[in-house]
């Protein structure tokens, strides 16, 4: 009899969502789902609103990525005004950009997939959490939360203390840098940069040991969607979109943001609240894609610093040929990118030009469309309005860097699943590392449901009609 | 005693503000010196830095699980069980938790919230009912503040 196996909610991601697993007779996996269970709703409900608020508003939508809403819906607004930042405010935006990414990178990896790492797929779920983690390994727990407290101490010196700053606004940001606070951002940066280098040293050592994981962790070939410079390199806030498909050929390349639409269609399925985003050229679900670090590292000709260079170099090593295909190797990326974050900033904020006090073009709306593209930390990020004379909302397409990853997540868990789900021994073991797949993409739901939510975990069992026969449950 | 003050909540979903409104009007306060404050949406994991280096903490919340306008001050201990279902916020008692286990130290904590009215989504203002209890959490701190603690609520 086949059945249907429900993994709700999924633990240690943003959001709340259930994975599901169809079993057939034999306690094979027949289909594997990943179910966005909550709702919230941010493209209708800004409808209406002045364009100015919407940087304020969708901010909002996260409160772990506030500063890329920010930054995307503010970048929209520039395009609305048409106007081209001054090079500092544009420059002050990547630093603060660049500052999230570090602290949502550190969280990701210290907080949400060390006890996996550093506690193993089958320890006791009692103790395979972060207090686990910090018992067997205290200092990497610290360094977790100093690099993140360095990533947020730089956004509170560039946007003020709260996590949702309204620094950045549309023509660019509404005070110049102080050279007291320039010089504080600086003094950070050594640190941080310390401790990326010996995390990623250490993580280097335990890459050999997943290597079962590695070959499991979706691994299938996907094209790879980024934003890169006008060189071809690493880039967090502007450029060109570029896309390589699974044995590296480019496939578009510099395409400017705006045409989006002509690259990325969005289906939807009745069984999520997240939209499945898709190339178009290849059609629905072919056109899977991925987004995100391990996405951008594949792209990227090089990052642009030193230190992040060779670990590039690196990375591309963990396999023969071709862009990096397994998911496991986002937390690979994760670190490498963390790295080129510390470092970029530190060449931003040494350039005497940092300090220079025109940060900010003024001007009123000049087009009645606007889109605005960065990378987030999980990804490309896109936002798109629409307004009125009076410049009020009467459209909004928010592609988020998570809804990107939808499909691939899907085929994941379905590969891992497979690999090592049995349907006639279930044991926790497996389902985590069902979960885990879905952790290497970091998925922020609160940011990709269209919609208001929760997560835990559930596994459900459902027999060959879709009746439910048995759940797991993990709260 | 050095003592940290916490408000946290989302600013667009009406009265679920209380937390970091109350935080801001104490920001602009004339406090004493060993008082700082954070103004957050939510609770993340480098607050326990924060933590760390305090003697005395204060969480201000709105609360769903009492009526509109009640105002509560409660002391909060470590509780590692405290799990938010969200990985990437956390509840008080579980940064405490991190607080303690990675620092061997918890700073004498406290709740102080009050029940709210309405969450409504692109709400920037509080309810009649909340504004009121805002000034009632905003008296509780200073209770808090300028009381020797074994007058304090246990």
């Amino acid at each position: 009899m086949s059945r249907t196996l429900t993994i709700e909610p999924v633990t240690r991601i943003e959001g709340h969502a259930r994975i599901t697993l169809q079993l057939g007779d034999g306690g094979e996996v027949e289909d594997a789902k990943f179910h966005l269970t909550q709702f919230r709703g941010f493209e209708k409900f800004c409808e209406g609103r002045p364009y100015r608020e919407m940087p304020a508003l969708t901010a909002r939508t996260c409160g772990i990525c506030p500063v890329s809403h920010l930054l995307a819906s503010n970048k929209a607004c520039d395009h609305l005004l048409s106007v081209s930042i001054p090079p500092t405010g544009e420059k002050l935006r990547r630093i603060m950009n660049l500052a999230q990414l570090v602290q949502s990178h550190a969280l990701s990896f210290f907080h949400l997939s060390s006890p996996d790492l550093l506690l193993g797929w089958d320890a006791d779920p009692a103790s395979r959490n972060i207090f686990g983690v910090m018992r067997q390994e205290p200092a990497l727990a610290k360094d977790g939360i100093r690099l993140r407290q360095i990533g947020q101490t730089i956004i509170e010196m560039l946007g003020g203390k709260k996590i949702h700053p309204t620094w950045v606004v549309p023509g660019g940001v509404n005070e110049p840098l102080s050279q007291e606070k320039r010089d504080a951002m600086l003094k950070l940066l050594p640190e941080g940069l310390e401790i990326a280098k010996r995390t990623y040293a250490f993580f280097k050592t335990l890459v050999p040991k997943f290597l079962d994981e590695a070959n499991h962790f979706g691994n299938q070939p996907t094209m790879f969607l980024s934003l890169v410079t006008p060189k071809g390199d690493l880039e967090h806030y502007d450029g060109l979109f570029r896309l390589k498909d699974a044995q590296g050929r480019i496939l578009e390349d510099m395409v400017p943001p705006e045409d989006y639409e002509r690259l990325i269609g969005e289906a939807v399925e009745d069984f999520s609240y997240m939209k499945f985003p898709y190339y178009k050229p290849h059609g629905y679900p072919q056109g899977i894609y991925r987004v995100g670090p391990l996405a951008r590292l594949n792209n990227a000709n090089t990052c642009g610093t030193p230190y992040a260079d060779v670990a590039l170099a690196e990375f591309h090593m963990l396999q023969e040929s071709g862009p990096i295909a397994s998911s496991f190797h986002y937390h690979y990326a994760r670190l490498v990118e963390i790295i080129f974050g510390l470092e970029m900033m530190e060449r931003l904020l040494k350039d005497p030009a940092i300090l220079d006090s025109r940060v900010r073009a003024r001007a009123r709306s000049n087009r009645s469309e606007g889109i605005g593209v960065s990378e987030a930390p999980r990804g490309t990020l896109l936002h798109h309005y629409r307004i009125d004379d009076d410049g009020l909302i009467t459209w909004v397409n928010l592609v988020i860097a998570t809804g990107h990853n939808n499909l691939a997540m899907n085929q994941a868990i379905r590969q891992v699943a497979d690999a090592y789900v049995d349907g006639n021994d279930l044991r926790e073991g497996m389902l985590n590392r069902v979960e885990a797949v879905i952790r290497c993409f970091d998925p922020c739901l609160s940011c990709a449901s269209h919609a208001v939510g929760q997560m835990p975990l559930r596994i459900e069992l459902l027999d060959p009609a879709g009746r439910l026969i048995d759940t797991l449950n993990r709260d | 005693m050095k003592t940290l003050i916490i408000g946290y909540g989302s600013p667009i979903r009406g009265d679920d503000a209380l937390g970091p409104l109350a935080a801001d009007r104490l920001e602009n306060a004339e406090l004493p010196d060993h008082v700082a404050v954070i103004s957050r949406h939510i609770l993340t994991a480098e607050l326990v830095a924060d933590l760390m280096e305090a003697d005395r903490v204060i969480f201000l919340d709105a609360a769903v699980d009492v009526k509109p306008g009640v105002v509560s001050c409660r002391r909060l201990e470590p509780d590692a069980t405290a799990v938010s279902t969200m990985a990437h916020f956390l509840d008080p008692r579980e940064l405490l938790a991190w607080c303690q286990s990675l620092y061997d130290h918890t700073p004498e904590s406290y709740l102080i919230s009050a029940g709210v009215a309405s969450l409504d989504y692109a709400s920037y203002q509080l309810t009649p009912i909340a504004e009121s209890a805002l000034e009632q959490m905003l008296a509780a701190v200073g209770r808090l503040i300028n009381e020797p603690t074994d007058a304090l609520p246990g």
